[in-house]
């Protein structure tokens, strides 16, 4: 197992390099000039001659990334030029609330699909499980804006029951906080529940179709006792690799909804960099954004190796 | 003698408003109570090194926390705040304004001249490098010959400088010198004013709270506790917030006219409507083909109807603008010269012009920007112009502007108390910002005559010569004044007008 870790590990190095180089070219290679973006489109030619002789902008574009890299390498990823704040400050205050989004969306996900799929598998081709996986891909086409406002105006406009907007530390007062949550978790997890119901479905049936279950019919076990021991652990595998896969997607989906239910997350923090072109801010999260999935992906892959041995001894 | 002594002298009264004018209240203001204000934007900082130039919501924050020299009262005059009474030269080249005693900033610090010219040579200082310091270019220089009388030598005349300076922006606000001096980097985030409210918590990205400033020096105000700023960003959401009582006053634009329609027929909300100066604007280049050409510039501006267009882009709420002026101005116009809505006429000049008329304009890569863009598309086309469209970033147009880089470019005159710096930038010969590359005696004749003459009467004939000849022309066009929107709920009262866009709740209190 001490050997996989460490093969791992050392595959994802490569990948990180590639990340940060891309990273770094992404936000060079925007149309605007820094030095013109913080001095403003008044700046005279000189000052922006000036401006970029300070910040290294007149050097070569290997340099820069070389330069740039041994900064981020020693934990230095820069600062704001708007609000004077470091990257990893900003990070540091934004990413409990991106965070504590995509775990509840993930749960309320994995608690609508897991039944779902489970009690769909169970009679597969019957009425519930068609009704709900026409469900299931009316739902993955319903774009996540449209499910906000539409969660917005039953639960806080109509009901009010939930807020519309807002957000409140966990540790200042935990109830509010979880209010402020459910509706931006919600409209996430509607996207999710799809994704995770039909993977489970599909490897289920097939599961049950395995020999092992029909001995287990045969001598006399309980349904659910043969889908929930006996069936649920062999076919989650696919269910752990789209969980992982999800969290990054997840962060692609806090843009939107950190947005429009105003969290003060990560995905508000990157559009409020592309906005105002804060190039510093928007370079450095999608690098922790970019490490973070690539980090997750490794223990996916440690999942996968506890799960199913074969695949830690390189049979699978 | 000082110098300014010397200068002083030479100095003839205009107004000296020798005390506070308190309008009389038409409801009873009542204090207590806290107010959430949604806004557009996230607040990025205050320290003007730093963020450079305020944005709409920073404005907000800003009215609350600062003070400025001067405001603008409810006839869109200016009236004191910091500065009791000011007094001008002969030539309106140098403006003396003597300041309120016995005011301090939040730190305790004492407000004084010495205080206000520490703010301005900090903006001024060429080893700043502080993006505002391009707006004061036009001040030489700033004295304080005493503790309470503040000089600005300023390089061309300005006849209405009190007014001028009465917007919360960067370059008008005081902050603390002792908060900023010891704050350093941590300045941005933690201002300090004189104004009506302290800072007591910012959240990034969630919520700032204001607390009442116990010792303000107008007695008696301000009336609420506390007011809590939240960037609401998306427009939905910030119109639901409203509705569901989550916040009491959120900003908004003719971009979202539904919301705005749905809160006027809403007896719970209050639709505050402010009708500026200013317009939005468009720049042809009459340097490059085909807009050397007059007949082919006006066929464009008689090719547009504007009626039409407020409807497609903003459920008619867009109000025409055939001046660059505005109904909120004080420039009134019997005749401003503007072309009439005439498609064959502008068929006709296409024809006489003798070649085909085709050319590229740049609009803003929003869904808004693109939209206009494919509205003035359809006009032009029926008059016999092909247009095409250039999305651009928003950041890029002022760049690709200022470079001359553009046949037609999209332009905005902001709501400012006077037109003179705006008009003076935008169309004297040889200013950066004159677009068109227009030049005319005439018009430099105008635009130099009214900004130093002091009877309104003058001024708004010289302004209304400058939109004829402007129309005439057709250098510029105008589609659309500056309308300005908050949505409160009904019990917010004592809002004032929006001037220059700033949704301004330091004085509002709850029914």
């Amino acid at each position: 197992m001490l050997n996989f870790v460490v093969r791992r590990l050392l595959a994802m190095l490569p990948v990180l390099l590639a990340v940060s180089l891309l990273t770094f070219l992404i936000a060079s290679l925007l149309p605007g000039d820094l030095a013109l973006v913080i001095l403003g489109d008044q700046a005279t030619p000189e000052n922006v001659a000036a401006l970029r002789r300070d910040m290294g902008l007149d050097q070569p574009l290997w340099w820069r990334y070389l330069s740039w890299l041994g900064h981020v390498l020693q934990g230095d990823l820069g600062r704001s030029f708007r609000t004077g704040q470091t990257v990893l400050q900003a990070v540091a205050e934004r990413i409990p609330v991106s965070l504590q989004l995509m775990l509840m969306a993930e749960f309320i996900g994995l608690l609508i699909g897991v039944p779902v799929a489970i009690a769909c598998a169970a009679r597969a081709g019957g009425a519930f499980d068609r009704f709900m996986t026409g469900s299931a891909f009316a739902m993955l086409s319903m774009p996540s804006f449209l499910t906000a406002i539409l969660l917005i105006y039953l639960f806080a406009v109509e009901l009010r029951w939930l807020p519309a907007t807002g957000y409140v530390p966990f540790t200042e007062a935990p109830l509010a906080n979880l209010r402020f949550f459910v509706l931006p978790a919600l409209t996430l997890a509607l996207a999710e529940w799809p994704g995770i119901m039909r993977v489970l479905r599909s490897d289920m049936i097939a599961t049950l179709q395995e020999d092992y279950i029909a001995l287990a019919k045969a001598k006399g076990l309980k349904p659910s006792r043969i889908l929930f021991v006996h069936a649920l652990k062999p076919s989650s595998l696919t269910l752990v690799t789209v969980t992982g896969i999800n969290i990054g997607r997840l962060l692609g989906g806090t843009l939107i909804v950190e947005s429009i239910f105003a969290l003060p997350g990560i995905g508000r923090l990157l559009v409020g960099a592309i906005y105002t072109r804060d190039l510093v801010i928007l370079q450095g999260v999608v690098l922790l954004v970019a490490c973070g999935f690539v980090i997750v992906n490794f223990i996916v892959d440690m999942l996968y190796a506890v799960l199913d041995p074969r695949i830690r001894h390189g049979h699978a | 003698m000082t110098n300014a002594a010397a200068v002083a002298r030479k100095r003839v009264p205009i107004f000296l408003v020798a005390v506070f004018a308190l309008a009389t209240p038409v409801q009873a203001q009542k204090s207590g109570g806290s107010i959430t204000v949604g806004q557009e934007l996230e607040i990025a900082g205050f320290d003007p090194l730093k963020v450079g130039v305020y944005d709409t919501s920073t404005f907000t924050a800003a009215a609350a926390i600062f003070d400025t020299l001067t405001t603008l009262n409810d006839k869109g005059e200016a009236a004191p705040k910091l500065a009791l009474s000011w007094t001008h030269s002969d030539d309106y080249k140098s403006w003396t304004f003597k300041l309120r005693e016995g005011v301090k900033f939040h730190d305790g610090t004492p407000f004084n001249a010495q205080a206000f010219k520490e703010n301005f040579d900090r903006q001024k200082d060429p080893a700043n490098k502080c993006r505002c310091a391009f707006y004061i270019t036009n001040v030489k220089e700033v004295l304080a010959p005493d503790e309470h009388t503040v000089i600005f030598n300023l390089t061309d005349p300005s006849v209405n400088w009190p007014a001028v300076i009465t917007i919360q922006s960067s370059n008008n606000v005081i902050h603390s010198p002792t908060a900023w001096k010891t704050k350093g980097d941590d300045y941005n985030r933690n201002p300090v004013g004189t104004g009506p409210y302290i800072l007591k918590s910012w959240t990034a990205g969630d919520r700032m709270v204001l607390e009442k400033n116990p010792n303000y020096w107008d007695k008696g105000r301000p009336y609420l506790d506390r007011i809590i700023l939240k960037p609401l960003p998306d427009a939905q959401s910030r119109f639901a917030s409203l509705q569901s009582g989550e916040a009491d006053i959120i900003w908004d634009d003719e971009n979202d006219a539904d919301n705005i329609m749905k809160a006027q027929k809403d007896s719970k909300l209050t639709v505050h409507t402010y009708k500026g100066s200013g317009a939005q604007v468009y720049a042809f280049n009459t340097k490059v083909p085909p807009f050397d050409d007059v007949r082919v510039r006006q066929a464009l501006v008689m090719a547009i109807d504007r009626p039409k267009m407020s409807q497609a882009i903003s459920n008619g709420l867009s109000r025409p603008a055939s001046n660059p002026y505005g109904d909120g101005s004080w420039v009134k116009c019997k005749d401003d010269g503007a072309l009439p809505f005439d498609v064959e006429k502008a068929k006709a000049l296409i024809k006489e012009y003798g070649k085909p008329v085709e050319f590229k304009m740049l609009v803003t890569a929003t869904p808004r920007g693109r939209m206009i863009g494919q509205v003035l598309q359809q006009f032009w086309k029926r008059a016999g112009a092909n247009m095409e469209i250039e999305q651009v970033d928003q950041a890029t147009i002022p760049t690709r502007a200022f470079t001359r880089q553009f046949q037609l470019t999209p332009w905005r005159i902001v709501d400012l108390a006077d037109p003179d710096p705006q008009m003076y930038a935008n169309f004297r010969s040889g200013s950066p910002l004159a677009l068109a590359g227009f030049s005319d005696p005439e018009l430099d004749r105008l635009l130099d005559h009214a900004r130093v003459t002091a009877d309104i009467t003058q001024r708004t004939e010289d302004y209304c010569a400058i939109s004829r000849l402007i129309n005439k022309e057709a250098i510029w066009f105008w589609t659309f004044q500056n309308t300005y929107y908050a949505l409160s709920s009904a019990r917010l009262k004592g809002f004032p007008k929006i001037y220059n866009g700033v949704i301004d709740v330091s004085t509002t209190w709850l029914e």
